[in-house]
């Protein structure tokens, strides 16, 4: 890093506006710009890519209003006084797969999550790709664990009971004079970067395995090793396994500041009172620099950056079964724009994401822009794919450091913190060996006051509710013998029965409303949106739970289905 | 039940309920298939009057026109199961075996033909592209009646719909009278989608106003929906810039159209009209696969139910008088001015002398003549005063007078502005 | 002159009205039954309420009902407030009076459903 060249960039660029200085090890950029896109530029062009010395943003933007961050609604002290040993916050994927990893000790753990559930944030709203890291070189922290998780998905998933298929990706090229450099592209990456599965494969070979890709392809790089899974799914079933094991959840709560003292955290206040864990991990993804910051740690800066996804029915899923995209001139250097094409787990097809930077770190509202930036791009990878084929979209929101990449360390001021921020693609892939290296801190840290026990009845294995569409008659028969709920069939486009919605109801991590049983389960993920189930489930939870039916929520607490009798 | 069946028939509602009747008064052992709990389909909902008006020339709630073939159905102790779901069908040598989900466990039917009478599901938000958050209070307009009408529970205190089909016309009635305020029902088209006595009887009378050349484009609310952006459409129905307007509203109510519910029907093979969005058929209803006959909703999207049992009741009677035989069939080929026709095909080692033709403009004709060509010769004509759209024609005609064999080209015309 | 557009059958003709009251002169209509409704609605126009009455059954919370004749048009309201007051106790069969004589119109509120019934 050359500071001085850093600030003749920017000087060159925005005269005064900004500037670059160096101290405690992080470099701030301090000014007052217009815009974000500014903002961006700036700190970006201050940032060396995977360096471990951060760009923290102190720009005064005009553009950025003043975002508070949204709240649940519940206050009350459910939570006050506990003292945990460790306590997670974020209840996306990093911070639920840690918690799994870390109940095979024996400690008290809390996960708080300011949502109404798991995965509501980036893990449930990604396209659920396990790469292959064909587009990471050694030296980032992406590369360190890509090859690491990517392994780990048969286990983690059998584990936990949740669907993962190794369909391959292919990212497809359309001009010839390319296939040199590409070739020899490939061949560093699987020499020197231990991408082991990659190959170039021959437009022919291209076409025979997926025939509906587009015909000007000439060649293709192939990563056999790439899958997809259910992130969300996965993210639940991460979190029930840890609480079977003892971890506790709590949803709807926020954290609001901490109280530091001597460089330890000594108390975390939050909605459901103040909380005095041993250490902190932070997993709180869009939010991780806000808690840095409440931890007196700030040494990174977050960027958010927003991507749309599309979900096309699942007839559309019979055009491709892998994973592509088609590559232009910028390989590799520029962040994607516009994705790939996803064969979902369900066997639905999914389109995205797109790339847009933004301050806003909560809003997930789609645009038609993103969809048609998407599918102009998409349409070049597989001309079959249309527009009239989306049975939904959405939008999530990356937490990208300005440095691209991840940030997996100890508190470099404050003792009792470990950070896992920066997380963004391929972070879903690297979770479970994260969680493992965080264990093992976590461990380390709290072992220097007291000798950590294991947990002896720790036990891997989750099983989630029985999914009757993918069983056999037989076994269908069986069970529905067994329990005649699961013979009535009440999401018809997903085939979801009444039984399974009362496993879903009665599982360990039971979030009982709408959305709450279709991320579990799926009723209403498909074709028809829950035109014709949704009154239906809504009763089933009512039921489930004695309460009315305007009682039951979409999901927060304000999202109201109905408001009472009409008479 | 039994192990084997003349015809199943796979659903309850209006189409299914007169197929399986007619099925059965041919003397066939026929077995009827309802994934809901009760029979009827989605009239068990439709709880406003205009049913029957045709058939029985009186006005009657969707629930007692149902009910009237629903008490047929049960004195004629014609086999059901309710609360039951069909997961799979398989071609056999000798016709079908379809495996049935239910309370009692999975078990497998056979059957000699099978009538598909699955009606049809609605389209939803994101299929009209509609972008915003994602809060509670976006409903189709079926859902809110089911809601309402079913459940007895209130879906919106204030509302806007979008999408002036008739379902969501009647919406804007049911929900007025249940004491919810309906801001307006705005429509993309520069016209109706649904029957003019609907406009009428629906919003006039309850002063709630219809803009049409309006759509909604974006949603707002984090939890519950708060407000809708309406946008004016151009004459390609893309929004215009600058035209947005805010919305205060607690739901977003959708009656954007409908679409025949083939999955189950795909899964075999069956052949489907893009036009129609529902299975090519022949005059006697059969699919593109031996065997299988498709009615009511799942052919085409019906605007009376009138014309849905009737269909019903071809599909039936012709199922129960199935048996192998090589087709002849050509194609009615529609012209430009169709929006589509019910059959797209004719059978020629078939009766088609009283053979029924539903059709649909694309546009609202004024002074129009349909005409069938034969070879370039005009062979059939009628006169109508105006087509539009929303309002489906019916014709019996005598194909067998015409004299058609395999070479024949059969062309379907509509003259406008004739005198 | 007045246009006014049919709502007794889904054929929707636009008919015209000259001159006043029960003298008036329809054209437009297709069938007798138009030429009543016009006379109807120039002199006292009337209307169906389909609705839904409470019942006292968990399985069936609310029940279809409409009234057995037409009623004016201006009681529309005051009707459903009527209806709004009733719970339905017992397993009643379709057609079935739930309010005799509503509000003294001559017209029963009558089940539209056998559901509970069956």
């Amino acid at each position: 890093m050359n500071l001085k060249k850093v600030n003749r960039k920017l000087e060159k660029r925005f005269g005064s506006a900004a500037h670059a200085s160096f101290h405690d090890g992080m470099i701030t950029v301090t000014g007052h710009l217009p815009k974000w896109s500014d903002v961006v530029e700036a700190c970006s062009s201050a940032a060396t890519k995977y360096s471990k010395v951060h760009v923290v943003n102190d720009i005064v933007c005009d553009e950025v209003k003043e975002q508070p961050m949204r709240m649940p609604k519940i206050t009350d002290k459910s939570l006050d006084g506990e003292t945990p040993d460790v306590l997670i916050i974020g209840g996306g994927i990093s911070g639920v797969s840690i918690a799994r990893e870390l109940s095979k000790w024996k400690l008290d753990i809390l996960l708080v999550e300011k949502e109404a559930d798991l995965a509501l944030q980036a893990s449930g709203r990604n396209d659920g790709e396990v790469h292959p890291g064909v587009d990471l070189s050694k030296g980032s922290m992406k590369h360190y664990y890509i090859r690491k998780g990517n392994e780990m998905y048969d286990e983690v998933c059998r584990e936990l009971d949740v669907p993962f298929k190794r369909v391959g990706q292919y990212v497809c090229f359309d001009k010839t004079w390319l296939k040199p450099a590409i070739a020899l592209y490939c061949l560093w990456r699987r020499k020197h970067d231990g991408i082991s599965d990659t190959e170039l494969i021959s437009g022919e070979e291209l076409h025979r395995r997926e025939p509906n890709l587009g015909e000007n392809f000439k060649f293709a790089i192939s990563n056999p090793s790439s899958g997809c899974v259910c992130p969300y799914g996965l993210t639940i079933a991460y979190a029930e396994n840890a609480v079977m094991n003892g971890a506790r959840v709590a949803l709807n709560t926020a954290v609001t500041g901490m109280q530091v003292e001597n460089g330890k955290i000594v108390s975390v206040s939050t909605n459901r009172g103040t909380i005095h864990p041993k250490i902190v991990i932070n997993a709180a993804g869009v939010f991780a620099e806000d808690i840095a910051k409440m931890a007196d740690d700030r040494f990174f800066s977050i960027h958010p950056r927003r991507g749309t996804n599309s979900i096309l029915d699942k007839k559309a899923g019979a055009f491709m079964h892998s994973i592509a995209s088609v590559v232009g001139l910028n390989f590799g250097k520029n962040h994607s724009k516009g994705g790939g094409i996803l064969h979902t787990v369900h066997d639905n097809l999914l389109l995205g994401p797109d790339a847009v930077e933004t301050f806003e770190k909560e809003n997930t509202e789609t645009r038609k822009e993103s969809i048609q930036t998407v599918f102009t791009k998409q349409k070049k990878t597989m001309p079959t794919v249309s527009e009239r084929d989306i049975i939904t979209y959405f939008t999530g929101v990356r937490a990208p450091t300005f440095e691209e990449d991840f940030i997996i360390e100890k508190g470099r001021k404050t003792e009792n913190i470990i950070h896992c921020a920066g997380i963004q693609s391929p972070g879903l892939t690297t979770a479970p060996a994260v969680a493992l290296d965080i264990e093992k801190m976590a461990v380390e840290m709290l072992t220097k006051n007291a000798p950590v026990a294991k947990n002896s009845g720790y036990n891997p294995i989750r099983h989630g509710v029985p999914v009757l569409r993918e069983m056999s008659d037989e076994e269908r028969n069986k069970l529905i013998k067994e329990n005649p709920d699961y013979g009535v069939i009440i999401c018809r486009c997903e085939e979801i029965s009444k039984g399974e919605i009362l496993d879903a109801l009665k599982s360990p991590i039971c979030v009982p409303t709408v959305d709450g049983i279709k991320k579990r389960i799926r009723p209403g993920m498909g074709r028809c949106q829950g035109g014709f189930c949704s009154p239906l489930v809504t009763k089933i939870i009512a039921e489930y739970l004695g309460v009315p039916i305007s009682e039951v929520k979409k999901s927060s607490e304000d999202s109201v289905i109905t408001f009472g009798k009409t008479k | 039940m039994k192990k084997n069946y003349d015809v199943i028939v796979i659903g309850g509602g209006p189409a299914g309920l007169a197929a399986a009747i007619k099925a059965h008064d041919s003397g066939k052992a026929v077995l009827l298939v309802e994934r809901e709990n009760r029979l009827g389909g989605i009239l068990k909902q439709c709880i406003h009057d205009g049913f029957g008006l045709v058939r029985f020339k009186e006005k009657l709630s969707g629930p007692e026109y149902a009910e009237r073939f629903i008490d047929e159905f049960y004195e004629k102790k014609i086999d059901y199961s309710v609360l039951t779901f069909v997961t799979r069908i398989e071609k056999k040598e000798n016709g079908f075996a379809v495996t049935l989900v239910s309370r009692d466990g999975v078990t497998t039917v056979g059957a000699n033909s099978l009538v598909f009478a699955t009606g049809c599901r609605e389209r939803t938000a994101k299929q009209v592209a509609i972008h915003g958050t994602r809060p509670a209070g976006v409903f189709t307009a079926g859902t809110a009646q089911h809601f309402t009408n079913l459940l007895g529970e209130l879906p919106t205190k204030k509302c806007v719909i979008l999408g002036s089909g008739d379902i969501g016309l009647i919406m804007a009635r049911r929900l007025t009278l249940e004491g919810a305020e309906v801001v307006g029902v705005y429509e993309a088209k520069p016209t109706p989608s649904g029957l003019t006595r609907n406009i009428h009887q629906c919003l006039h009378d309850y002063n709630i106003p219809l803009y049409l050349s309006h759509t909604v484009t974006r949603v707002f609310g984090a939890d519950r929906l708060t407000a809708v952006e309406i946008s004016e459409v151009d004459d390609k129905m893309n929004p215009i810039a600058g035209t947005e307007q805010i919305v205060e509203c607690d739901a977003l109510i959708l009656s954007v159209g409908l679409i025949p519910e083939n999955e189950l029907a795909e899964g075999l093979g069956v052949k489907i009209d893009p036009r129609t969005k529902g299975p090519a058929v022949n005059g006697q209803l059969m699919t593109s696969i031996d065997g299988v006959f498709s009615c009511g909703n799942a052919l085409h999207v019906n605007d009376l139910v009138d014309y849905v049992s009737e269909s019903g009741e071809t599909a039936g009677e012709n199922a129960a008088a199935y048996e192998k035989k090589e087709r002849r069939e050509i194609d009615l080929t529609a012209s430009g001015e169709f929006l589509y026709v019910v059959p797209q095909k004719l059978d020629l080692n078939r009766d088609n002398s009283r053979t029924t033709v539903y059709f649909r403009s694309r546009e609202i004709l004024d002074k129009c003549v349909f005409k069938i060509k034969k070879d370039g010769q005009e062979v059939f004509k009628k006169k109508y005063p105006f087509l539009r759209p929303p309002e489906m024609e019916k014709l019996v005609i005598d194909f067998d007078s015409f004299k058609l064999d395999e070479s024949s080209e059969l062309k379907l015309e509509i003259e406008v502005n004739a005198e | 002159m007045k246009e006014l557009v049919c709502i007794v059958c889904p054929r929707g003709c636009t008919m015209t009205l000259e001159g006043e009251g029960k003298d008036v002169k329809v054209s437009g209509n297709s069938c007798k039954r138009g030429a009543e409704f016009a006379v109807s609605e120039m002199t006292e126009p009337k209307r169906t309420i389909c609705t839904t009455v409470k019942t006292a059954f968990p399985d069936v919370p609310v029940l279809p009902v409409r009234v057995s004749k037409e009623i004016p048009k201006d009681k529309i309201f005051d009707v459903m407030a009527e209806i709004n007051k009733v719970t339905v106790e017992k397993r009643i069969k379709r057609g079935e009076p739930i309010i005799k004589d509503v509000l003294g119109l001559g017209a029963d509120i009558i089940a539209t459903s056998g559901v509970l019934d069956e």
